[in-house]
């Protein structure tokens, strides 16, 4: 059995190559378990569990031009702690982006906010009103200051996660289509606000994975093949 | 006063130095870069870290310095200019140089060479000081790096050693720091990192070019980034596999 590892914050994903099965587990689970080992990982978490290590920019790009065929085309995973992206024109990167501070582009306030206020995201509906979310701190005192001045809570949250997806969409250059990666692929209200401004093509949690698959394919290993791209639900 | 140091920055007229070299006799110690000092916030910290390296350099060796001598021209920047104001209004002695040759001294020997990009970037800079005769073996570029010296030279060990350099630091190995014709120079089939140092003006030209050429622009401020690794290493990689896929 072969595993590979995308070490996330908050999650990790762990693929067995052979079944191509995905598992996704919080990342507090495995920190203690220093057993656990890779074939390969990315994430700072995997770097010392590993016998071939891909920064997440590289697994990620490597996944995305495994993943999409087109020649230019923007991928961005938006994580609970990091927002990352790459540009291809002809295939070739010339934009790769790495935004580890600000929480006005991450997953980790929609997380916040979701706990506090017992939200589904799932079934939360996308507003088309946006709130001006430039820093993730200050954009949650206004989620609670709306709510006090008589807002709904779901219209609240859901102006505040278009405000992220918003700033999501100008951080990858307001291109046309995105290709979206992590976690907040299965936040709806967090996509369908996105699709107030682009294409969004959603990739799922694992892009990094085939990431790492595709490293090992160019380091001569049998990643087997012939099950390209097919997916297996864990 | 004989055996005082000469603090100098930017690319100043070789004549210039050897005139304080002779006045002095102490060796040149090149200010933009970071020496360990102490930060004497007399320069906002949001500012470019090669003039704060210049000031805080400055205010550190303090007592060792015989005079500074200042590249004040087109050839540096205005940043430049103003921490020679301020140096001397702080009681230092300095001379202001403007380094506008336009003839180039040599031809490209260390920048298309084979040589570890940091010790590339390192012996160039050297040629400030004194001139460098040794043969440098020649490489194709996979990879090309634009820019001047970074606060933390670690950057430049993550390219490969078939990087080959422009910009400023191409300049300077041609002689003429002023030259914007050279510091444009680009091989536009090379995948090339465009880097500035942040807040400084050269992030127009860096950006503006990695744009035209499809490279990468960074810019780092202070120490080099977990981010910033990872973008540099992502672009070498992934533009060598191009290369060699082709």
């Amino acid at each position: 059995m072969t595993l590979i590892a995308d070490c996330g914050t908050s999650w990790t994903k762990i693929m067995e190559i052979e079944s191509r099965k995905v598992k996704v587990l919080p990342t507090r689970e495995i920190i203690g378990n220093r057993s656990l080992t890779f074939e390969a990982a990315t994430g700072h978490l995997g770097r010392s569990r590993c016998k071939v290590y891909e920064n997440e920019l590289i697994a990620l790009s490597l996944g995305g031009l495994m993943l999409v065929e087109e020649e230019d085309f923007v991928i961005v995973d938006v994580g609970a702690r990091d927002t990352k992206l790459c540009q291809f024109r002809s295939r070739r990167p010339v934009r790769l982006d790495w935004n580890q501070a600000c929480g006005a582009a991450t997953g980790f306030t929609l997380e916040l906010l979701g706990k506090y206020y017992e939200i589904d995201y799932s079934i939360l509906p996308a507003t088309r009103k946006r709130a001006n979310v430039t820093c993730g701190v200050f954009g949650l005192e206004r989620v609670f200051d709306s709510i006090i001045k008589g807002s709904s809570i779901e219209e609240a949250v859901a102006s505040f996660v278009h405000g992220v997806a918003y700033n999501v969409y100008t951080f990858a250059g307001k291109p046309d289509r995105i290709y979206l990666s992590g976690g907040l692929c299965l936040n709806r209200c967090f996509v369908e606000s996105l699709r107030f401004y682009c294409d969004v093509v959603e990739l799922g949690r694992d892009v990094l994975l085939w990431g790492l698959v595709e490293s090992l394919r160019e380091r001569g290993y049998d990643t087997d093949q012939d099950q390209g791209r097919d997916r297996a639900d864990a | 006063m004989r055996g005082k140091k000469i603090g100098y920055y930017g690319y100043p007229p070789r004549d210039a130095l050897d005139k304080q070299r002779e006045r002095f006799g102490g060796d040149p110690v090149d200010l933009d870069v970071d020496l360990g000092a102490p930060d004497f916030r007399v320069i906002p910290e949001v500012y470019c870290h090669i003039i704060r390296n210049i000031v805080n350099n400055a205010l550190h060796l303090k007592d060792q310095l015989g005079v500074i001598v200042a590249a004040v021209g087109e050839d540096k920047c205005d940043q430049g200019r103003f921490a020679a104001k301020i140096l001397k209004d702080m009681g230092f002695e300095v001379v202001e140089v403007r380094n506008h040759n336009m003839k180039r001294l040599r031809p490209l020997r260390i920048a298309t060479s084979n040589l570890p990009l940091r010790e590339k970037v390192e012996r160039i800079m050297d040629l400030i000081q004194a001139d460098d005769e040794r043969e440098y073996v020649q490489c194709k570029p996979t990879h090309g790096f634009w820019g001047v010296p970074p606060h933390d030279m670690r950057l430049l060990e993550l390219f490969p050693n078939t990087t080959h350099v422009y910009g400023w630091t191409r300049a300077v190995e041609y002689g003429t720091p002023a030259d914007l014709e050279a510091e444009m120079e680009v091989d536009p089939d090379v995948p090339t990192v465009f880097y500035a140092q942040s807040f400084c003006a050269k992030n127009a030209l860096a950006k503006y070019l990695a744009e035209k050429y499809d490279g990468l622009y960074i810019d780092v401020h202070g120490k080099l980034t977990n981010s910033v690794i990872a973008k540099v290493e992502a672009f070498i990689r992934l533009n060598w596999d191009v290369k060699h896929k082709t």
